[in-house]
């Protein structure tokens, strides 16, 4: 029983990828010390899904702070703070806590501060808690509002400014 | 979830299905200031000021994000103005990146922009993370 006698032949049966020189099966098998414990699953390819036209809040994100857009917003998460956008869509099990501003808003889901639009839709499954500003609203049986309903879109001056914010962050 | 409570960054979110878990978009015009939070998979194409904790994380060609990076696995086309901590970092040709990049497991394609240090943390520092270790001055 020899350590070194060519016997390694019996390891390219067990590695079939391996070539014919058994020098090399051994070499092959040294990047698995770099590897991980454990396979991850790589970030999915990144396509230019929806050419980016509108930007979606799925129900696993949660966002405290601002969103500001000058496309439309879909909102399926959890949301505090003000969210100013073109047409923004508040999903079902959505939340915002804050203000929702925009051109068009539909509320499905649930509003905890204001809506300021020029039309609001409050779907059967909405839940808002504060005022609407609107120039024209609908509201669908069901819709629960507390809060005031005022025609007053555009004669107010609290028109949503849409500019890039140029704050600077604690350095890194 | 609450930000204070990270789970590791080596597995993915225990209990949870994909299908639970449908993928956030943020278009190229849209612009968030604060903290997101997220146990899914995340696209951005716009700005983010803040703060991003996701599982995946994908910055787009015309994503731009200042702030601290948290993630499990971060793919890096577009901008990064931070820190990144994540366990798996790929950074594509057209990456910019200042800043630090902590990671386990790094791919930096040919021509990705790096100014700022990309320090290798070993699996214990990704496997309880919580929360990222205040800026050096």
């Amino acid at each position: 029983m020899s350590v070194f006698t060519r016997n390694d032949s019996k390891d390219n049966t067990i590695r079939p990828t391996t070539t014919d020189k058994p020098e090399v099966s051994v070499t092959t098998t040294t990047p698995e010390f770099n590897r991980a414990p454990q396979p991850v699953q790589p970030v999915s390819h990144l396509t230019p899904v929806q050419a980016a036209s509108t930007s979606v809040i799925s129900k696993a994100l949660k966002i405290t702070g601002q969103l500001e857009s000058t496309e439309n917003i879909q909102i399926d998460g959890e949301i505090e703070g003000d969210v100013r956008g073109v047409h923004v869509k508040v999903g079902q099990n959505a939340k915002v806590k804050g203000s929702v501003y925009g051109d068009e808003v539909e509320l499905s889901g649930t509003v905890d501060g204001k809506i300021e639009a020029k039309k609001v839709v409050l779907t059967s499954s909405a839940h808002m808690s504060g005022d609407v500003i609107h120039q024209d609203i609908t509201i669908q049986s069901g819709a629960y509002i507390a809060g005031h309903c005022r025609p007053e879109f555009g004669k107010t001056q609290s028109q949503p400014v849409l500019s890039r914010p140029k704050e600077v962050l604690p350095r890194v | 979830m609450p930000v204070s409570q990270r789970r590791t960054l080596v597995r993915p979110p225990l209990g949870r299905k994909d299908a639970e878990l449908p993928t956030s978009h943020l278009g190229r015009a849209l612009t968030i200031k604060g903290i997101l939070d997220t146990e899914g998979e995340l696209h951005v194409q716009g700005n983010v000021l803040g703060q991003i904790n996701a599982d995946r994380l994908v910055i787009g060609a015309e994503g731009y994000v200042e702030g601290d990076v948290i993630a499990r696995d971060v793919r890096i086309v577009g901008r990064v103005k931070g820190r990144i901590f994540a366990y798996q970092v790929t950074l594509d040709s057209s990456a910019d990146i200042t800043g630090r990049v902590f990671h386990h497991l790094a791919t930096v394609e040919k021509g990705a922009k790096i100014d700022g240090r990309m320090p290798w943390r070993p699996l214990n520092f990704f496997e309880s993370f919580e929360q990222p270790p205040e800026a050096q001055t």
